[in-house]
């Protein structure tokens, strides 16, 4: 079953390499370095999915103790870190050439780091503690606390004044993208959607038989 | 505005790459634990000796 989403997300992910290069136009007012949104937004909305995976993950831990919603969270954590790590890497390259700086503290990127650095410190709670329930257990309260930090995120743009540029597609109201960049976004939204469970699955076997082989 | 093709490919590129190296650790840690099992199920011998048998006779 994983191999086959594996097989899919593949397809998926060069479907949005020919959306992202082939099919949608160059940006008017940036130029063909604005083709990084294909990668970098849906990249913010893995990382988003992720960690309220592991809030839900973790609060089911909480609430029956179950061994799968543990590895679940570990899984979409570590899979959100990578993600995150990779949205604040591409923001970065893409904020040189449009802002003429690699690195502001901007609210949005200040915070998204922020989310960042709690997540990998939830990684590092995990493998610090030996006892695996009280890790499970202690890491499940800081899967639940860190996932405060989205919402300031994803608003951090209308409650301060910032240089990154409000969402264009994840706002409430009608649209203002043409139909054509929308759709390159979507394909790309579905595939790395598809890559994040690929990856789950797979990292969620590897801890169950890692938990098999360590009784 | 300038295209800024480099910054571009910088992008993607780095993506694959980051991307590529998490799958291959799963790969690799998939076949580590595989070999691990196996290594459990069939013992080289072909004897398993009882646990008994098997410690140091100095303890």
């Amino acid at each position: 079953m994983v191999r086959v989403v594996g097989g899919v997300t593949l397809a998926a992910l060069a479907a949005g390499l020919v959306m992202g290069f082939g099919v949608a136009p160059r940006e008017a007012t940036q130029g063909n370095v604005q083709r990084i949104m294909y990668l970098h937004v849906p990249s913010v909305w893995v990382a988003y999915l992720a960690f309220a995976v592991v809030l839900a993950a973790s609060i089911a831990y909480l609430a029956r103790r179950a061994e799968a919603a543990d590895r679940l969270a570990h899984a979409s954590a570590e899979v959100g870190v990578l993600f995150t790590g990779l949205t604040i890497a591409t923001g970065s390259i893409w904020g040189k050439p449009t802002w003429g700086t690699w690195w502001t503290w901007d609210a949005r990127l200040t915070s998204v780091s922020i989310l960042f650095v709690m997540y990998l410190g939830y990684l590092l709670l995990r493998g610090m503690i030996e006892d695996r329930e009280r890790g499970a257990r202690y890491a499940a309260v800081l899967g639940i606390v860190a996932a405060f930090n989205i919402p300031l995120v994803h608003f951090s743009v209308y409650w301060w004044r910032t240089l990154h540029q409000p969402p264009s597609l994840m706002k409430p109201g009608p649209g203002t993208m043409p139909g054509i960049i929308v759709a390159a976004l979507l394909v790309n939204f579905v595939a790395f959607s598809l890559l994040y469970v690929y990856f789950v699955a797979k990292r969620v076997g590897l801890l169950r038989r890692e938990a098999e082989a360590a009784l | 505005m300038a295209d800024h093709w480099g910054f571009v490919l910088a992008a993607y590129g780095l993506a694959a790459v980051v991307l590529l190296a998490y799958w291959r650790w799963l790969v690799a840690r998939d076949r580590e634990l595989q070999g691990a099992a196996r290594s459990r199920v069939a013992p080289v011998s072909g004897h398993p000796r009882s646990e008994h048998a098997s410690r140091h006779p100095v303890q």
